[in-house]
């Protein structure tokens, strides 16, 4: 069997080994459109909670919970990678979003500004999706340069 | 040069198996580390049972429907391993590479620098 002394070339494939694993987890078009549907039900949160009844908010609840664990599990199984996301930054930003989000929106909609509280929530989405999807960039990035073992 | 190198990893497929591991995903799958690594099933199927025999790998088989499915990830020893191996290898190839360099830029030898180039007479 070859090893690596005789093959200089060794180190540069598994750059190239580890940028084609890393290719792989760009995820399908319906991963960013589930994550902004999974994004509109939590973000219509604050609407739901003071127009529907109580029964169907956490209906909402369980539907954005069981959409994202769908997601999750298709996204493994497309990619064939399963990873645990430890982008803190990423985790930051997200949870900055949420509470600013919901909190604007509950403000608007109880003086009475629900178009406004509208726009809030779809702002609230796409920063979400560009978050989620910056997080997964930065993995790839960190996996072409060989995870903690670069 | 303070890493070592690791025998168990040094063939070059079971280098590649062992780095595309750990490059930071949790677990691989059987296809994509095909693939990635442009091996054939044989040689991932005898390679990893090598490495999961030494404990470097920790398999874990499914299914999905009737299509079995296996998954692969490092265990901390196999990882400590790689790391260690791989930081040898980065030596190396600093090695190898300022010793190229130090040949390039060697001063010539005393004598050749204004010395004319024969020509050989005919």
């Amino acid at each position: 069997m070859r090893d690596v002394v005789r093959d200089p070339a060794a180190l540069e494939r598994l750059r190239v080994q580890r940028s084609r694993l890393a290719d792989r987890m760009r995820p399908p078009w319906w991963y960013p459109t589930g994550t902004a549907i999974v994004w509109a039900m939590v973000f219509a949160g604050p609407f739901s909670s003071r127009y529907l009844p109580q029964g169907d908010f956490w209906a909402i609840v369980a539907a954005a919970v069981a959409v994202a664990s769908l997601l999750q599990w298709g996204l493994v199984r497309a990619t064939g990678v399963k990873v645990c996301l430890r982008n803190r930054p990423a985790r930051i930003a997200a949870l900055v979003v949420i509470i600013a989000a919901i909190v604007t929106e509950s403000l608007l909609i109880e003086r009475g500004l629900l178009v406004a509280a509208i726009v809030v929530a779809a702002f609230g989405v796409v920063a979400e999706v560009v978050v989620q999807q910056a997080a997964l960039r930065e993995f790839r990035e960190v996996m072409r340069g060989g995870g903690a073992t670069a | 040069m303070t890493a070592k190198p690791d025998p168990l990893i040094h063939p070059i497929t079971r280098l590649s198996i062992c780095g595309l591991l750990a490059a930071g995903a949790e677990w691989v799958e059987f296809a994509a580390l095909r693939d990635a690594a442009g091996i054939s099933d044989s040689v991932l199927s005898k390679q990893s049972r090598v490495l999961e025999d030494a404990g470097y790998v920790q398999v874990r088989k499914g299914a999905v429907g009737r299509r079995p499915r296996t998954w692969f990830r490092l265990t901390a020893e196999g990882r400590h391993a790689v790391e260690d191996h791989l930081a040898w290898l980065a030596q190396l190839e600093e090695a190898v590479s300022a010793r190229a360099r130090d040949v390039l830029h060697a001063e010539p030898l005393r004598g050749d620098r204004d010395e004319p180039r024969r020509v050989p007479s005919h």
